[in-house]
């Protein structure tokens, strides 16, 4: 079950990821044939990393501490006393940026150039942040391995 | 002439995201540096963290709503291009710090 869990969180964190590259490229290429798209887009993107931040809470608040104590024994303990740490918190940040992208796109981006701007600066910051978060998932997963590896038999 | 005014709570909800980006920082500071701080979260809803997320984004809303309220119900008159450097200079600004903190500092 745990690792159903973390799997939705990985593939909810890559559908935001992905919805948000292509709706950055249609923003630059925006408009009105595209408009409806686009903040159908934003919607999506929001709503997948509500998805990927509830179900990685859950996994965080209520599996974590197992993992954390075999990071926390191992040879990689800065997976958890920095990528974890990191992670947990500026997730905070990426899950407001999601949330304001439907607001910062309810503009006519069609006509409106700095409307635009601030919806691809808005949305380069949520793809910027989520590969962050992809990296930082990545390395806390290889010190749980390391550490894994590491116990003697 | 082209349109670049962005509606009242585009203003409102960008100015709070940014605020709130450094709030997030600093409370990460506090609870980390605080015991009593990190206690009494831990105590409110039984984990640190599902505090932290919770005042956050409470905080988001109220303050995108309290900015909305300004100006007789206008919101902030501000240029988008303006609202684009606070919003990307406050959330650049939250995570360094959060980086900066669990790099040099904790």
């Amino acid at each position: 079950m745990t690792e159903v869990v973390l799997l939705g969180h990985v593939l909810f964190g890559v559908g935001c990821l992905i919805t948000t590259v292509w709706l950055f490229v249609d923003v630059l290429n925006a408009h009105e044939g595209n408009l409806v798209r686009i903040r159908w887009m934003t919607r999506a993107a929001a709503v997948f990393l509500w998805l990927a931040f509830v179900v990685g809470g859950y996994w965080y608040v209520v599996d974590y501490k197992a993992d954390k104590d075999v990071i926390l024994k191992g040879p990689w303990p800065l997976a958890h006393n920095f990528f974890m740490e990191t992670k947990e918190h500026f997730v905070i940040t990426l899950l407001l940026l999601a949330t304001y992208l439907p607001i910062a796109a309810s503009n006519n981006l069609a006509v409106n150039k700095e409307a635009r701007r601030l919806v691809l600066c808005v949305a380069a910051l949520v793809a910027v942040l989520a590969l962050m978060a992809e990296g930082h998932g990545a390395i806390i997963s290889m010190g749980v391995k390391t550490g894994l590896l590491a116990k003697p038999n | 002439m082209e349109n670049t005014a962005v509606s009242k709570h585009t203003t409102s909800f960008g100015l709070s995201l940014a605020l709130c980006a450094v709030l997030n920082a600093l409370l990460v500071i506090a609870k980390e540096r605080s015991k009593g701080v990190a206690a009494w979260m831990q105590k409110v809803t039984g984990h640190h963290w599902i505090t932290h997320v919770a005042i956050i984004l409470v905080l988001f809303a109220l303050f995108g709503w309290c900015f909305g309220r300004m100006n007789n119900g206008r919101g902030p008159q501000m240029a988008a291009d303006r609202l684009t450097r606070i919003v990307s200079s406050g959330v650049a600004a939250g995570v360094l710090i959060v980086l900066a903190f669990y790099l040099i500092a904790d």
